[in-house]
């Protein structure tokens, strides 16, 4: 697997005017790689992703692909990746396979039976005019011509709106099997479900700024776990209070629950020296957490 | 490069089969009904010319209307076929730039290795053969008419004046080229090239009502137009504004890969 990042932006900025665009953008996905944009609408995703595909330009910072500089080797870039747009469209009257045989021949690629693979596998048709299917069905012939040709990295901006749940399923497993050969995967979303299920790391940007980059695991292990311990004897609960990380304590009877960040040796040990007739660990959604950064930053602003 | 060119004027084309019989129809069968009807209104014609202030007749190209030839420039190779041709070639090239920006096109086409001035210069060939298409339309139409009616129009002076409109219209497509280089909005870009294309026509007109401001015809393409069905192609007009058109698609293409592809 290639040691070049498949992308790589450098304080990327974007302002329109007085406009907030995007501010000081810096992170790597690494070939083989699916990485999560996470934000709400508004928050800079899709200026992000038109940048990395100089449909505009930044202000500032810059942004390499493969090593490519997203400018000024645009084309060359543009041969190796494919793209889904968040607002799919090729024009009412275009049925799907002549959108498919033109970006084909774009591409200098022979046939489009890859693409007809992807149409029986999504139920796509790609014989009736664009302007006569749903917008999920639209957005099937959006993936396929994103992806028919096998690039080295796909770039895909909301990938699954209108996409019924069996489709969804069969996009994920789609995005894995792109993994498993070896392409990088950049997925920009709100669907923190499908982020939490596919992506190895994420980047959550708010207000045009990026805030973290984490892998999944890291962000839902750093978050604070809520946890209900039970003892026998309710007197040791008080003492689990004053430990370091823990807050929002609850006291009923001989059952506590509160939220715990951090290290847990400190609580293990002190529950060690009781009797223990319950434990419960719950590890946070990824929707809470998210919605914890978005918290953060309101209270801070 | 040229297998990409080819493929995008091959969409664009297949895109805009329409505009071939919603433009060269009508304005075909116009056409065939001017020289249709000419047998029988030659007469009171080529009288009420006659009574026309020479001005006029100067302004409007109109010299003598004694034969079907002289008719079909005055009644259409004069005006409305340049001003609507002038007016569809913007709406052509804007359907392949600011057009397939609304849809979201573009943002497709250009996720493949296919830079922006090879989409502008796509647009600009697929206008030029659209418009070569819908004149060939209507000059066919116009024959056709002068057939049925026994006009009698000569085939190779008819084509010629038909042929001369080509790089009159094909140079408002290099104004819509640059036009998209500064507005991805349709109603802007042909909004404002329709404007010039009437503005020049105007200018042209007053340049030739009063000599004294004759001057100002060097800023109209209209100067260059003449009247081809009576004196045939002027060559060096004709290439010159060919070759002004490309230019202005040249720098629309610089233009438009220098700007934000944002609505």
């Amino acid at each position: 697997m290639s040691e070049t990042p498949a992308i790589e932006t450098e304080r990327l900025t974007k302002r329109y005017g007085s406009h907030r665009g995007i501010e000081d953008i810096s992170f790597e996905v690494r070939a083989g790689e699916v990485f999560g944009f996470l934000g709400p609408n508004g928050a800079g995703k899709t200026t992000t992703i038109r940048t990395l595909l100089d449909l505009i330009h930044p202000t500032s910072g810059s942004a390499r692909i493969f090593g490519l500089d997203s400018r000024r080797d645009s084309v060359a870039i543009k041969a190796r990746l494919g793209n889904l747009p968040g607002d799919f469209g090729f024009g009412r009257e275009t049925p799907g396979r002549e959108a498919v045989r033109l970006l084909a021949r774009l591409r200098g690629v022979d046939g489009i039976g890859r693409a007809e693979e992807l149409a029986e596998r999504f139920r796509a048709d790609l014989d009736r005019p664009l302007g006569q299917l749903s917008r999920g069905n639209r957005q099937k012939i959006g993936l396929i011509l994103a992806a028919f040709h096998r690039p080295e990295l796909l770039i895909l901006d909301e990938p699954t709106g209108g996409l019924d749940p069996l489709m969804q399923e069969e996009f994920l497993a789609l995005v894995g099997e792109e993994r498993e050969r070896g392409a990088a995967v950049f997925l920009s979303s709100h669907e923190l479900d499908e982020v939490q299920r596919v992506c190895d790391r994420v980047g959550i940007v708010r207000g045009g700024r990026l805030i973290a980059v984490e892998r999944i695991a890291d962000l839902l292990g750093k978050a604070r776990r809520r946890f209900t311990v039970e003892l026998r004897d309710p007197a040791g609960l008080e003492r689990l209070r004053d430990l370091p990380g823990v807050a929002d304590f609850e006291l009923a009877g001989n059952r506590a629950t509160f939220t715990a960040a951090g290290d847990l040796d400190a609580m293990v040990r002190e529950l060690a020296g009781h009797h223990v007739v319950d434990l419960e660990a719950t590890h946070p959604s990824l929707e809470e957490v998210f919605l914890g950064y978005y918290d953060e930053g309101e209270g801070a602003s | 490069m040229t297998a990409q060119i080819g493929a995008l004027v091959t969409t664009h084309l297949s895109d805009r089969r329409r505009s071939v019989l919603a433009w060269g129809l009508p304005l075909g069968l116009m056409s065939a009904f001017i020289v249709a009807i000419f047998p029988s209104v030659e007469d009171s014609i080529s009288k009420a010319v006659q009574g026309y202030p020479e001005g006029l007749k100067e302004a409007f190209g109109i010299g003598q209307l004694t034969n079907v030839e002289q008719y079909l420039q005055a009644e259409m190779l004069s005006l409305i076929v340049p001003l609507a041709m002038g007016y569809l070639a913007v709406r052509a090239i804007a359907s392949g730039l600011t057009g397939a920006a609304e849809s979201g096109r573009l943002d497709v086409l250009l996720s493949a290795p296919v830079s922006r001035s090879r989409v502008v210069a796509a647009g600009f060939l697929a206008t030029a053969v659209e418009l070569a298409v819908v004149l060939l339309v209507t000059a066919l139409l116009t024959g056709l008419g002068s057939l049925l009616a026994g006009a009698g129009l000569d085939a190779g002076r008819a084509a010629a004046g038909f042929a001369n409109v080509w790089p009159l219209a094909l140079l408002f497509a290099g104004f819509g080229a640059i036009a998209a280089g500064f507005s991805l909005r349709t109603p802007v870009v042909t909004g404002a090239v329709a404007g010039l294309l009437v503005a020049m026509y105007v200018i042209d007109l007053i340049g030739r009502l009063d000599p004294s401001l004759g001057d100002l015809r060097y800023l109209s393409v209209f100067k260059y137009y003449g009247n081809a069905i009576e004196d045939g192609i002027e060559p060096l007009a004709f290439l010159g504004v060919t070759a002004t058109a490309c230019v202005l698609a040249a720098v629309g293409a610089w233009l438009f890969e220098r700007r934000d592809l944002a609505a």
